[in-house]
């Protein structure tokens, strides 16, 4: 790879590097295999982290990436072009219960630090405290976390944006202001070129950050290739069978460390016949929507707000959602014969959500012949108070910020003008009609000593499979009730140098 | 009266003329009592008018000296105007709204007294020209906490709780209608569950139910209740009502923090010892999805336009129903000084100074 595009390298570049290429005359039937000393499974904020931290410490890496490798900038932020190339299923995936709850993920190079809102928060010191106490994490210290969040935070150039907020931003924080209500704004993982507004930030997402730099260590990242399962002998793992443009590949490895994030991760070792405390605690941030119009242009649609209201944290949190017009008609959606006509006023529509913290919990399971999991999530009866009185106090705030209407995201919704119509909102809500979604998804393999619960080890390692090990998201042992990525980099780097002390590169 | 006395609970003088409404409920009372009280830090030297229901009414109020009765009825549009205007209420009249239902006869008067007497005191009020109307509301516009461990903000969405909160809920809207259209200057108190001296009956059951011991709790009794006792609350309607805070203003009145349905339950115990009372400790333990039946049950017999109030008080028992005091502090420099412990003393030695039987 040459120097200039040492930092960004393309997919056809990198997909395929250290694959066995067929002479011409060779059987295209003839297995294709791939040799290496650890394979990570996914390249998100989890694999690319650790794919980091091992190829700097000599390890011979090799990083499976079912998705593509598609360049920041090359496609319009939280658009349907988006959603087609860099999300799983088109960003379609659905948790059964009752309500249902659309989830999204990221598949694609970098995962879903490729398409998220990119807002940052370190992982709060009374979670890691809760975590280790309750799940028996040996040596999960604040402290390390703490300075491991501060590298990221220098690598990803998360800071506040320059300049004024946006006008969805600036609503969600005068309303909080009007109400007394906690707020603030979230930095992000972007950089602002000279002179521009904080609308035009490049996001740092794994593409520009870590894996360039797993990459100049010696990593290879294979682009498209798709790992089913992982063979296992006497409780070990020894190669996995995967394909790539639907032909078979065969990878061999001395460790595998699989960070396919929350659902594919417990996915993949349920296939492969890994189960035990696998995929059976899924924990989300459930949210609801509500649309609010203002008496002037406020859209923004090729971008989220900044601020966050924690008023009511860790409970309850209100934020800003991406909003282009196909999203703000989506957001109308649920009440569409009331709603519709508000669609043709979409530049002074911005869309908001309220999320929760969960006490409910969910099951991801595998189910032979199918490619996706089936994963269903089941909302307890707090939570769905919790939706609703959000929802309600959500619309309160945009009244309070001067919203002219409220639209929110449920079946037989009022419009909210005034005060009076947030009571007839909280009668007529019930979770089963709204439409309820999450982005954060975690959890399905928590970690810790405690055997009755925890799926790894307090460094990631499954419990009775030596060199099979998670560092993702489905580690979190439940939902931080804050944007989750930097935790997930701040434990996935704490436990792949936790390996690398422990485990010698070969030779 | 030439020079108003200035009062050091709020910046504007006190009024040369105070009406109450609901003159003779436990508030009311209580109201009278203290604003009489030359011993009293509410104590007011000017005269103070009770509205009140009838003759029997009026004679719990005929032996407090500055205080003088009124007849008629907040259901009666014409009646109030009639008696504001007997009253000779006007600008230096201030109007303490306190007459309301919570546990009515028929389910009807939920609407008819908290809902329409509103109304018409609004209206009577602003007719009048008083300077300021005091609404007493409650926390039932606002209903039960989503989660245990959440409290209501000074601000909340309404979710009014069954017929009761919608009644409160459609008064306060009665008020704030008046304040937006700029023909009265009202503001309003929001009291949780209140305790203390003047007490109905049904609180003599109270503390006889936690004394032997058989008060439901649910679920371990970790749910958090805001109560007020009543000096407190006479502090805060008397802040509100000297305040120069803008009309509209609402604010909740509760003790200076919630507390668990087990604390209370062992602070009215310990209160009972304290006073010479017998005292079992604990309560009865009931599993939690007992409240959410009695809750449904409430739900549906209102639905038929009947009350049970055994069912209604079971079925909040379950809740949380817990409020935030700061801005009531910041703005109106609310302090309530007594608490619980305290609170259920003095309630204990009224009721005995009074020979109710306590068990």
């Amino acid at each position: 790879m040459s120097a200039a595009n040492a930092n960004r390298p393309r997919a056809s570049e990198s997909r395929g590097d250290g694959v066995r290429r067929r002479s011409p005359g060779e059987d295209r039937n003839a297995d294709r295999s791939l040799d290496c000393e650890i394979l990570i499974v996914g390249s998100g904020a989890g694999g690319s982290t650790t794919a980091t931290v091992l190829a700097e410490a000599g390890f011979d890496v090799l990083i499976a990436e079912e998705g593509a490798w598609v360049d920041q900038g090359s496609v319009i932020p939280f658009s349907l072009a988006q959603m087609d190339s860099q999300y799983r299923s088109g960003g379609v995936t659905v948790a059964l219960g009752a309500p249902s709850i659309a989830y999204t993920e990221g598949r694609c190079a970098g995962g879903g630090t490729e398409v998220n809102s990119g807002l940052y928060r370190r992982p709060p010191g009374e979670v890691i405290d809760r975590w280790r106490s309750q799940y028996q994490i040996r040596d999960l210290d604040p402290a390390e976390l703490d300075s491991i969040a501060d590298e990221v935070e220098k690598e990803l150039s998360v800071c506040l944006t320059p300049g004024t907020p946006s006008e969805p931003s600036r609503i969600l924080r005068d309303g909080a202001e009007a109400l007394g209500w906690q707020n603030s704004e979230i930095p992000r993982w972007m950089t602002y070129p000279e002179g521009t507004t904080g609308f035009r930030g490049e996001r740092q997402s794994m593409t520009r950050t870590y894996l360039p730099r797993a990459m100049a260590a010696g990593a290879r990242l294979v682009t498209g290739l798709t790992i089913d399962r992982l063979i296992t002998s006497n409780g070990r793992a020894t190669s996995a069978t995967a394909r790539q443009d639907g032909r078979p590949v065969t990878v061999r490895f001395r460790h595998v460390i699989v960070c396919g994030g929350a659902i594919q991760t417990p996915a993949l070792l349920q296939r492969s016949g890994i189960r035990k405390h696998i995929g059976r605690s899924l924990a989300v941030h459930p949210t609801v929507k509500l649309a609010a119009r203002f008496d002037h242009e406020v859209n923004v649609p090729d971008d989220v707000p900044v601020h966050q209201v924690k008023e009511f944290a860790p409970a309850l949190s209100f934020g800003g959602s991406a909003s282009n017009p196909g999203l703000v008609a989506l957001s109308l959606s649920d009440s569409w014969r009331d709603f519709a006509p508000a669609v043709e006023a979409w530049p002074s529509i911005s869309v908001y959500y309220a999320a929760i913290t969960s006490e409910g919990r969910g099951v991801v399971q595998a189910v032979p012949g199918m490619r996706d999991p089936i994963v269903t999530y089941r909302l307890t009866r707090r939570d769905k108070d919790l939706l609703r009185s959000g929802l309600a106090r959500l619309a309160l705030l945009m009244l309070a910020a001067g919203a002219q209407e409220v639209y929110p995201s449920f079946r037989g919704a009022p419009i909210v003008r005034n005060r009076g119509d947030l009571a007839t909102l909280q009668e007529r809500f019930a979770a089963a009609k709204a439409s309820v979604m999450t982005v954060h998804l975690c959890s399905t393999v928590p970690l810790g000593e405690d055997r009755s619960r925890c799926g790894a080890d307090s460094y990631g390692r499954v419990h009775g499979y030596p060199n099979v090990f998670v560092n993702d998201a489905s580690l979190l042992p439940d939902a931080p009730g804050v944007n989750p990525q930097g935790s997930v980099m701040a434990l996935a780097i704490r436990n792949a140098r936790h390996f690398a002390r422990t485990e010698r590169p070969r030779g | 009266m030439a020079d108003s006395p200035i009062s050091v609970l709020g910046p504007r003088p006190i009024p040369e003329h105070t009406i109450i409404t609901g003159a003779a409920g436990w508030l009311g009372q209580g109201l009278c009592n203290l604003l009489t009280d030359p011993t009293s830090r509410y104590y007011r030297p000017t005269p103070i008018t009770g509205i009140v229901r009838n003759s029997e009414e009026a004679a719990l109020l005929a032996g407090i000296a500055g205080v003088t009765t009124l007849i008629g009825d907040v259901t009666d549009a014409s009646a109030m105007l009639n008696a504001l205007a007997d009253a000779d209420a006007g600008p230096t009249t201030d109007l303490i709204h306190t007459a309301g239902v919570i546990h009515p006869v028929r389910l009807s008067d939920f609407e008819a007294i908290n809902a329409g007497g509103t109304r018409n005191v609004v209206e009577a009020a602003a007719k009048a020209g008083v300077r300021r109307m005091v609404h007493v509301s409650s926390n039932s516009p606002f209903g039960l906490n989503p989660d245990r461990n959440d409290t209501f903000r000074h601000e909340e969405p309404y979710r009014p709780y069954l017929g009761y909160g919608l009644s409160k809920m459609r008064g306060e809207q009665a008020v704030s209608d008046a304040c937006r259209a700029g023909i009265l200057d009202a503001v309003m108190v929001r009291p949780p569950w209140f305790y203390g001296p003047w007490q109905p009956l049904r609180q003599t059951t109270f503390f006889k139910m936690v004394g032997s011991g058989k008060f439901p709790m649910f679920g371990g009794g970790r749910q958090r209740r805001s109560m007020v006792y009543i000096e407190n609350l006479v502090q805060g309607i008397v802040r509100a009502e000297l305040s120069d805070a803008s009309p509209g203003s609402a604010w909740w009145v509760a003790d200076a923090q919630a507390y668990t349905v087990a604390e209370i339950v062992s602070t009215v115990q310990a209160a009972r010892r304290a006073e010479g009372l017998q005292s079992k400790d604990g309560g009865i333990k009931v599993p939690q999805f007992v409240a959410g039946g009695a809750v449904a049950a409430d739900r549906l017999l209102q639905r038929f336009g009947k009350y049970k109030q055994e069912i209604h008080v079971l079925g909040e028992m379950g809740a949380t129903i817990a409020c935030d005091i700061s801005v009531t502090r910041a703005e109106l420099g609310y302090d309530p000084e007594i608490d619980l412990l305290e609170g259920m003393r003095r309630s204990i030695r009224w009721c005995q100074a009074r020979g109710i039987d306590l068990g």
